[in-house]
């Protein structure tokens, strides 16, 4: 099981406690009071609710889940989907991991919150393969409230209310997290991404209206409804309100999960992990997981929300801090990026199944020593022609990491060439 | 396949919209007769699923923890992605190969263990980390490693 | 009806059409539009993963797919910006990759669409250092299809055709990101009567059939259009030419007949022409000449006339309406009853393939003639167009009088026998199953001394000194007269089709 967070806040408060993934222990913790809350309003009202809070999506696009929450036709004759994105893939990414194995319940109060507010009839639960134990806790507790008559038809003493749940495992691919390869993939097929529009509140899950939002941003809305949009807003930022379960990973005496408001700044969040580690010196740091470019260590003081790292050409993706210290070659750091979107492009776009490929053999190559003239050239372009195309994002993801690389590391590349081998002797082996 | 099989096959059909939902948990029961999904399998899922037996065999080879050929006794993945390789986890997975005999992507030569990276586990916080049959083992260190896949029967 | 600008042109476009498949209902992609396209096939469903498609739209920040792009009023459509020409570029550069670039030994040379936007998009920047991904060369799919793997740039044409055409569905892609790479099940074969249309929509040379594979380079051919003869569907083709011999035929787009398919059969019934020919005239199985030949054939049929005996004709739904039309009027001047006929018969689908295995049976139908089972029964002489009933037909027969395209049992038992064009050396039409009358041309010049069936009709009325055959033979003629005697042809002839055909009315 995954250790608690070393410093929390309303999400993972008693995360310390085994009993909280309970049902009798969430609810001794004041579990289920908002979904007893929601379903004395009207749907209109929660969603209305979910907006004003501000809860932008955790999964790492940041969209504003009661904007989402509205998109779903209010009127339907098809049966209505929830589809809940447990596929957490992101390198430096640990969080919804956390939240599945220690707070399943919020998670499923939060669905069941959606649920009435939007008036879908069923929800599947996407957990990547890898997370048995994520998945074995969401069955569980998905068993004690079928038990006591919280799901399935007039449930949660809610006459006309109905709603069931149901756990899909994946069965590794990274891109069944991107929110149409995921549908692709429930639905019994390769997870490749949909061209969009439609977009799944009119076409999702087997044609049917779905709203997706993944795991923590489920987990936040049962506070929004129990305690307040005011009590919310009064985490984060403006733009963007709440805590995050910051993960720090990498060249830190301690890694781990860290909740705290959006917005942190960056060296803050280093710092509770115990700084760089052995006193090193900071290079560089991917402020959002794998797929955001990485920011050299004079932006330690970046806020860790959308609105501020953009503002730096990065972006916050989904939270996960991976820090590079000083013995880092970010040549070596590039073919371990290049190998991760090689391995996990779905492989339809051109651009992003031939793109990857040639990224990684070409960052291989400079690494190895047998760089050439003009290489660089190519490394620049060639991100370029990765970008803004494609199906889905994972072509840009694979573009911009790398784009970083080269635009705040130039020298470790130049260093590599033409044809002398890597100064880093020390750095983390390929 | 086993009887007993297809049957827990047909009744994940009504957990979906469409029976074709169930493909991914049925791959899973059917490969659990053997650790991977022979041709044979295949085509009997494609059978149930009234699919051509091609489509289940795109499906198999999409999703990594779908096998077609037979596996080691037990699996050992290594997770190398960036955060697991800042702390140290392509030298133990070298390390390790070395200490089994195998390279990534083998299986050992009395088919005890098959060896293979994976990227990222979600266990950066824990790196670097091991899955071994499903059970995720972390904070490791190479004597750790060591010791936990010499315990394989 | 929504109007949209392309490149400043305005046009009128039917709702619900993505912009591409607009551009093809206009008759202009690639022929005053160039928006190069891999995946969008104008028959298939839209898959749109090629990215090669990409055009600008007035109003929208990145660029978009044209062939998965909804047209809406007003939208103004770029297709020849910098924004487009680079994305362009990169897509090309981005293919080739892992492409050999062995055009010199590809048979695909020539009409290759990789080579042609390659040379069109691809030569600004040198090729990759890094090596090409292994691939497997010249795997056989199925006992019609081969395939090299490393020519394959994935745009799944194949596998959706196999999926939605023959819904067969032998083809799939495995794997994923660059390791994807097309596949049959292990052990199952790509097999089924449309395989071979795999190669003609594959993009690249990676799917070639093992019928034209490495034959002939195509820049040696020409393309004739024509109309298959294999059954009575009539799909539409090509025939591809050189040096007076057919190669191939490729499927011609007709979206009233065959859409852009033919059938396997169909597709290798080119080799028909060259193979079993009636090759010279014969008297009582004796070889002779054609004028010969014919003065025979004239000299049975006015002794009949004079005797007062029973002359019967046999029609063939291989022979053009033209041909039909001309033994109806010899018939008739000879009061013979309506020639009779008979079609062979075999499998058919809910695609193409008719169960009637001739092209004309309609028109043999319409033009009054009787399908028969049994032949044209007891008479002192039989007219016979070759390719239908066998020799127990005529043992009530006298004497047979054959005209024919290829040597049959029937020989031994003809009195005389007239070597014939085949459609592909002659001019006519054909009248299919779906009542379209459809034009052909010739495609190759008879080798020896051979007529059409028409004309040898019509020259044997001549030699009975019969009227209307008094002037020279010209199937234009007799269409337009067809056109006068049968309502349902009514402003139908030679001159007034097109290569699309039009349907009896
Ligand atoms: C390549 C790629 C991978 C993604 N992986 C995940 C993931 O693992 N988990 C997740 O929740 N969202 C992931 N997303 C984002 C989803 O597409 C989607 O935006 C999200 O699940 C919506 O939920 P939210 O609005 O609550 O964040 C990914 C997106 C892309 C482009
Ligand atoms: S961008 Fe990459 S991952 Fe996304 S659909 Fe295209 S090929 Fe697949
Ligand atoms: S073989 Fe040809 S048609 Fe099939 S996917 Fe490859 S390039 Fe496309
Ligand atoms: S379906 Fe009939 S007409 Fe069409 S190609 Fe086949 S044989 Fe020829
Ligand atoms: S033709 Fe439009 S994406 Fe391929």
């Amino acid at each position: 099981m995954i250790e608690a967070p070393a410093t929390t806040s309303y999400l993972s408060e008693h995360y310390a406690d085994e009993a909280y993934a309970t049902l009798s222990g969430y609810e001794a913790k004041g579990g289920y009071q908002g979904l007893e809350k929601a379903l004395g309003m009207e749907p209109a009202a929660i969603r209305e609710a979910v907006k004003s809070s501000g809860l932008r999506g955790r999964g790492g696009a940041g969209f504003v889940a009661g904007v989402k929450w509205g998109f779903m036709p209010e009127q339907s004759d098809a049966m209505k989907l929830i589809v809940c994105n447990g596929d957490e893939s992101e390198p430096g990414s640990f969080k919804d991991r956390l939240i599945m194995e220690r707070g399943p319940h919020q998670v499923l109060e939060g669905i069941l919150i959606g649920a009435w507010a939007m008036g879908a009839e069923r929800t599947y639960i996407y957990v990547r393969g890898e997370y048995a134990l994520s998945a074995d806790r969401l069955e569980r507790a998905i068993q004690e409230l079928r038990d006591k008559g919280k799901l399935g038809r007039d449930c949660s003493g809610k006459s006309g209310f109905s709603h069931d749940i149901i756990v899909h495992r994946g069965a590794g691919a990274y891109i069944c997290g991107e929110e149409t390869g995921l549908l692709e993939s429930l639905e019994g097929k390769k997870g490749q991404p949909r061209s969009k529009p439609p977009f799944p509140a009119q076409y999702g899950a087997f044609g049917l209206p779905t709203t997706v939002n993944n795991v923590e941003t489920f987990a936040h809305v049962p506070f929004i409804l129990d305690r307040g949009v005011d009590w919310f807003r009064g985490f984060g930022t403006e733009k963007s309100p709440g805590t995050t379960l910051f993960g720090v990973s990498g060249h830190v005496e301690r890694p781990g999960l860290f909740e705290k408001p959006l917005g942190t700044p960056l060296g803050e969040l280093i710092e509770l992990a115990g700084g760089v580690r052995g006193g090193r010196a900071l290079k560089g740091v991917g402020p959002g997981g794998l797929s955001m470019p990485i920011l050299p260590s004079s932006d330690l003081d970046v806020g860790m929300d959308e609105e501020s790292l953009s503002a730096r050409g990065s972006h916050l993706g989904t939270g996960g801090i991976m820090v590079m210290d000083e013995t880092t070659c970010m040549v070596r750091v590039a073919c371990v990026i290049s190998y991760f979107f090689r391995e996990e492009s779905c492989g339809q776009c051109t651009q992003c199944r031939e793109g990857t490929g040639w990224l990684h053999k070409l960052s291989r190559r400079i690494e190895g020593g047998r760089g050439q003239p003009g290489d660089l050239e190519v490394l620049g372009r060639l991100p370029k022609m990765m970008e803004a195309q494609t199906i889905c994002a994972f072509s840009d993801a694979a573009a911009w990491p790398i784009q970083g690389l080269l635009r705040h590391f130039r020298d470790d590349f130049e260093s590599h060439l033409p044809e002398k081998s890597c100064p880093f002797g020390e750095g983390f082996e390929l | 396949m086993r009887a007993e099989t297809r049957e827990r096959i047909e009744k994940l059909f009504d957990r979906y919209p469409e029976k074709r939902g169930a493909l991914l948990p049925a791959l899973y029961l059917a490969q659990a007769e053997r650790g991977f999904v022979d041709r044979e399998a295949a085509r009997e899922v494609a059978e149930l699923f009234d699919l051509a037996p091609v489509e289940v065999m795109e499906v198999l080879t999409f999703y990594n923890m779908f096998h077609t050929e037979p596996q080691g006794r037990h699996h050992v993945y290594v997770c190398t992605s960036l955060p697991c390789s800042l702390r140290g986890s392509r030298t133990l997975l070298r390390e390790l190969g070395e200490h089994l005999g195998v390279g990534p992507g083998e299986t050992t030569a009395d088919g005890r263990i098959s060896l293979d990276r994976e990227e990222c586990l979600g266990s950066c916080g824990t790196a670097p980390v091991l899955r071994v049959d499903g059970r995720y083992c972390e904070n490791l260190d190479l004597d750790s490693a060591r010791r936990i896949v010499d315990e394989l029967e | 009806m929504p109007t949209i600008q392309i490149d400043g042109k305005e046009y009128e476009v039917e709702q619900g059409r993505t912009v591409l498949q607009a551009i093809d209902d206009l008759g202009l992609l690639m022929n005053g539009v160039e928006i190069p396209h891999y995946c969008w096939h104008p028959k298939l469903s839209i898959d749109g993963s090629c990215r090669l498609c990409q055009v600008e739209i007035e109003g929208v920040s990145k660029l978009q797919i044209a062939c998965n792009t909804l047209v809406r009023d007003g939208m103004e459509i770029r297709t020849t910006t910098e924004a487009v020409r680079d994305a362009r570029e990169g897509v090309m550069e981005l293919l080739l990759v892992n492409h050999p670039l062995d055009c010199p030994i590809c048979d695909q040379a020539g009409e290759c669409k990789l080579q042609d936007y390659a040379f069109e998009y691809g030569a600004k920047h040198a090729r990759t250092r890094e090596p090409r991904r292994p691939a497997k060369k010249a795997i056989e799919l199925g006992p019609t299809i081969v395939f090299d793997q490393e020519r394959c740039i994935l745009c799944r044409r194949c596998v959706r055709f196999c999926r939605e055409v023959p819904r067969t569905g032998e083809l799939g892609v495995f794997s994923r990101g660059e390791e994807s790479r097309l596949e049959v099940f292990p052990g199952m074969k790509l097999d089924n009567p449309y395989s071979m249309n795999v190669a003609d929509i594959c993009p690249v040379g990676a799917l070639t059939t093992k019928d034209f594979r490495f034959k002939v380079r195509v820049w040696f051919l020409d393309d004739v259009p024509s109309v298959c003869n294999g059954c009575s569907k009539g799909c539409n083709v090509w025939g591809s030419r050189s040096n007076n011999r057919l190669y191939r035929y490729l499927p011609r787009r007709n979206d009233a007949v065959n859409q852009t398919w033919i059938c396997d059969t169909g597709r290798l019934s080119y080799k028909q022409f060259s193979e079993g020919r009636l090759s010279l005239p014969r008297i009582r199985g004796r070889e002779t000449g054609y004028t010969e030949a014919l003065a025979a054939a004239v000299r049975i049929l006015s002794e009949a006339r004079e005797a007062g005996a029973a002359v019967v004709g046999v029609a063939s739904p291989f022979a053009a309406n033209e041909d039909l039309f001309a033994l109806r009027g010899l018939l008739s001047d000879l009061a013979a009853p309506d020639a009779v006929y008979t079609v062979p018969r075999g499998d058919s689908d809910d695609l193409l393939i008719q169960a009637e295995k001739a092209p004309n049976a309609a028109g043999a139908r319409e033009l009054g003639m009787r399908e028969s089972a049994e032949g044209p029964g007891k008479a002192a002489v039989a007219i016979v167009l070759g390719h239908g009933f066998g020799p127990e037909a005529f043992e009530e027969v006298d004497a047979l009088i054959l005209i024919d395209t290829h040597e049959s049992p029937l020989l031994q038992a003809a009195e005389v026998a007239v070597p014939s064009r085949s459609f592909a050396e002659k001019l006519g039409t054909f009248t299919n199953s779906a009542r379209r009358v459809q034009r052909f041309q010739p495609m190759l010049e008879p080798r020896f001394e051979a007529w059409s069936e028409g004309e040898i009709v019509w020259r044997i009325g001549a030699g009975l000194g019969l009227d209307r055959f008094r002037s020279a033979y010209d199937p234009a003629a007799i269409s337009r007269q067809i056109a006068e005697e049968f309502p349902a042809f009514a402003g139908i002839s030679l001159e007034s089709l097109d290569d699309a055909g039009r349907e009896l009315g």
